[in-house]
């Protein structure tokens, strides 16, 4: 019925709106000379401004002259709606694109439709309505333009709305009790916030990571704010050289994350214990991590490492020459796999930067020494690990060795981590097991293959026997089936 | 020395009478025609199962039953006992090479109809004993309690629970429980190492006595032959020697499969795991297993799979019964019915093997 009544209506409604239009509207005169709030409201309201009536909403006769005429239900008087109605009386114009396009408005014909799907278009406790109308936001007579700087989805006023509900914990927990309602407070320290509170409109606010009518739940894979989507999210802005060009930062943070560890990982393998942008400079509460503070970022992951580091003599070395920690060896966006490579003194490696043979030379020898063993201690594993394939290839049992190789392995990465004490002693303990176990494999895997070939000789010289006893004892029968023959023929 | 064994000897017969045992071997004659190779099947059944009861008793000395301890402790006798890879692989592949050896004694005396009367005892241990050596196959299979073999046990006992009536007692019985467990692997080594060996070597002692007080059986038309100078060889030497020569190229496949082939562990059992693909019971039961696979779930009123069973266990009941349906072999008559019934048999059992295998 909707699909074949619901153009002549929409046409009739343009119709009425234009008759109405033009001539003066009884339902505002008479409000405003009663000088009531909407109406005082509504004449700075961008729908008053582009000719639309209260009848628009309200329904009823904007051009009768008594008040039970023009609100008079027969007419078309909805009175004041409630519930999802009051979105779906806004819906009548702002779900159409002709009723849209008729008002010159580039906005979008299906922000109903996507409020609807969005975390905020479940039903409400009360099981009678959704949880958020339009007016919830926009409000109901005095809606302006969003790039007005009264409206309050304006980028400096939009923290206010939101925390309106997601600042208030008893009305939050009837929805969502895990949710934390400190966002604008933790949002005030950031440098986003700071900068928002001093008027600078541009800078990250709620809808420019969560979206507006789209807003998903976080754990939503739809959601912007979803550990995948988040970098391109920041990225939006902080990629772009045009708009960050007033605050004097890099944009090269997303395309250096998407090539680094931590990026490959979350981006290419979907591997969610890797961080994102927010893992590392916290989400609402954003702000860079200083050199203070860069180690305590890292080492909420890399929690071992980061104790021996601040145990180890670079500590001191660091703070005395404001290097940041983990940042002056592995980088910060970019942070590459920490492969061997980057240990010693040879090309690629970092402690060669600081500890040039001339002006460092013990620190020169300990990196040196440091990548010699950690070399050998490969060497050797890999060895046993070839030994190990080998001797299984051949169909040896060696299922021992090779869960001792996981020991080896243990060891081999334990000697890495050890290496951020930057302690020859502690380190040489660490490699000393690995050296051992890695022995350990490599002998037993030899001892295995070596048996595969014993075993092959072995089947060798018995088989050889037996067929010697067996052609024997083929001679043998033949000799005395013969001689039972000529015995035979001689009897008779 | 010569003197000193022949003391040994009067010593013995003195006691025993053995120059009646020897005299009658002596005088033991075996028929010689074109059928004369079936005969060392028989033997060479009787080798390997030979080699089983040693090599089983040198796997004892090292294997522990249990849930925590089987697969652990193969994997010692596997890695770290002196020839201990040599004596499972020999036992695993033997095993094997028993159960085909003695399919072809069976089949061969079958179309011999060699079961007919006055062998009718010998064939029915015969048949029961091939029971058994199934019996010890699955047992077996269990033991190392690995991956496949837990997978296949659970098929195994699930499709023994269809049987009616019996069926759900049998399962439990079979498993120890509701479910394979530890309980499963303890009950069947204890019918592996004892109760089957028992009962196998009482059938054995009956079979060996009766071929060697009743002789090797004729082919029909040899035997219905009456006027025709048959050829023989004694039973001693020259049958004994030739069966000793091809126990010696058993015992050369057995080394070269042990050593080029050794006899896989796999995976430890892990009852929460899922089952790996493609499970499927060893060879000798695959032909039933396929079948069943290929039965409709539904016949008629009747379930596929109990109707299967039942198909088989009549099938395998008619097959034992053979000396006391098939009259006319008896009487010396030819029956081309049971050497259709026969080949029908092999025919089924070869391609649904293979259809299982390749599948």
């Amino acid at each position: 019925m909707k699909k074949y009544f619901g153009k002549p209506i929409l046409l009739m409604f343009i119709i009425v709106s234009l008759v109405i239009a033009k001539e003066p509207d009884k339902c505002f005169e008479c409000h405003q000379s009663l000088g009531d709030k909407p109406s005082e409201l509504f004449s700075r309201d961008v729908h008053f401004q582009k000719g639309i009536s209260c009848a628009g909403c309200h329904g009823g006769n904007a051009h009768a002259e008594e008040m039970e005429q023009a609100m008079d239900t027969n007419a078309g008087f909805l009175g004041v709606p409630k519930g999802d109605a009051i979105s779906e009386t806004c819906a009548k114009c702002h779900s159409s694109e002709e009723m849209l396009s008729k008002y010159q408005s580039q906005l979008p014909h299906n922000q109903l439709e996507m409020l609807e799907t969005s975390v905020h278009g479940k039903m409400a406790t009360s099981g009678k309505e959704h949880i958020v109308q339009c007016v919830t936001c926009h409000h109901s007579h005095g809606i302006v333009s969003v790039k007005n700087a009264t409206s309050p989805v304006y980028p400096l006023n939009v923290v206010q709305t939101c925390t309106k509900c997601h600042a208030n914990a008893a009305y939050m927990k009837t929805y969502n009790p895990s949710l934390a309602v400190d966002q604008l407070e933790k949002y005030r320290t950031s440098i986003h916030g700071e900068k928002n509170a001093t008027g600078d409109a541009n800078v990250a606010e709620c809808a420019s990571c969560h979206g507006s009518h789209d807003i998903q739940n976080a754990n939503d894979v739809r959601s912007r704010v979803y550990p995948t989507n988040l970098p391109q999210t920041c990225a939006t802005c902080h990629s772009n050289s045009q708009y960050m060009k007033e605050y004097n930062i890099p944009t090269n943070q997303f395309s250096e994350f998407a090539k680094s560890i931590h990026g490959v990982a979350l981006l290419q393998k979907k591997d969610f214990g890797a961080p994102a942008c927010n893992d590392c400079h916290g989400n609402h509460g954003a702000t860079p991590p200083g050199i203070s503070s860069i180690s305590k970022v890292c080492g909420s992951c890399h929690a071992l490492n980061a104790e021996l580091f601040s145990e180890s003599p670079h500590k001191k070395a660091y703070d005395e020459r404001n290097f940041p920690e983990c940042e002056t060896c592995h980088g910060n966006h970019g942070v590459v796999d920490a492969t061997d490579k980057l240990l010693g003194v040879s090309e690629g490696a970092v402690c060669i930067q600081c500890h040039q043979h001339d002006k460092f030379p013990k620190g020169y020898e300990t990196a040196k020494t440091f990548r010699s063993i950690i070399d050998s201690l490969e060497i050797v594993s890999k060895a046993a690990i070839q030994l190990v394939n080998e001797a299984e290839q051949k169909g040896m049992e060696i299922s021992e060795a090779k869960f001792k190789l996981r020991d080896a392995q243990q060891a081999r990465m334990e000697s890495r981590t050890m290496i951020h004490s930057f302690n020859k002693e502690k380190f040489l303990e660490v490699t000393k097991k690995g050296f051992e176990v890695a022995e350990f494999v490599r002998s037993e895997a030899s001892l295995a293959v070596d048996e595969f070939y014993y075993r092959r000789w072995g089947l060798g010289i018995s088989t050889f026997i037996i067929t010697i006893v067996a052609v024997s004892l083929f001679f043998y029968i033949r000799r005395i089936e013969t001689k039972q023959q000529t015995h035979n023929t001689s009897s008779t | 020395m010569k003197t000193v064994l022949k003391n040994i000897y009067s010593w013995i017969d003195e006691r025993v009478h053995l120059e009646d045992v020897v005299h009658f071997m002596g005088k033991k004659y075996v028929p010689v025609h074109s059928h004369t190779i079936w005969y060392y099947f028989g033997g060479v059944s009787l080798f390997l199962f030979i080699i089983q009861v040693i090599t089983g008793i040198l796997l004892l000395l090292y294997y522990k039953s249990g849930e925590e301890l089987a697969f652990e402790s193969i994997q010692f006798i596997m890695s770290k006992v002196q020839f201990g890879w040599l004596i499972r692989s020999v036992h695993s592949w033997a095993a094997n090479l028993f159960i085909l050896a003695a399919f072809i004694h069976m089949f061969s005396v079958y179309f011999g109809k060699a079961y007919r009367k006055p062998r009718e005892i010998t064939w029915l241990s015969g048949m029961l004993m091939l029971f058994l050596a199934l019996a010890f196959g699955f047992s077996g299979y269990l033991l190392p309690w690995n991956e496949l073999a837990f997978f296949a046990t659970k098929v195994g006992t699930d499709i023994a629970g269809v049987v009616p009536v019996i069926g759900e007692p049998l399962l439990v019985f079979m498993r120890g429980g509701e479910d394979v467990t530890g309980a499963t692997l303890t009950r069947l080594f204890g019918f592996h190492v004892a109760v089957f060996p028992g009962i196998f070597t009482v059938l054995l002692a009956i079979h060996l006595l009766l071929v060697q007080r009743q002789g090797m059986s004729e082919p029909l038309e040899y035997a219905v032959e009456k006027n025709t100078v048959r050829k023989t060889m004694p039973f001693f030497p020259n049958f004994i020697l030739r069966d000793l020569l091809l126990w010696l190229i058993v015992v050369n496949i057995l080394a070269i499969l042990a050593v080029f082939f050794p006899w896989e562990l796999g995976k430890k059992a892990d009852a929460f795991a899922p089952a790996p693909a493609g499970i499927k019971p060893e060879w000798y039961f695959l032909f039933m297993f396929q079948t069943l696979k290929y039965i409709p779930a539904q016949i008629w009123f009747v379930d596929g799979e109990v109707l299967g069973i039942l198909l088989f266990g009549l099938a395998g009941l008619l097959w034992m019964l053979v000396p006391f349906w098939d009259k006319k072999s008896s009487r010396g008559e030819r029956n081309r019915w049971v050497n259709y019934f026969g080949l029908f048999a092999v025919m089924y059992i070869i391609i649904f093997t293979i259809i299982g295998w390749l599948v």
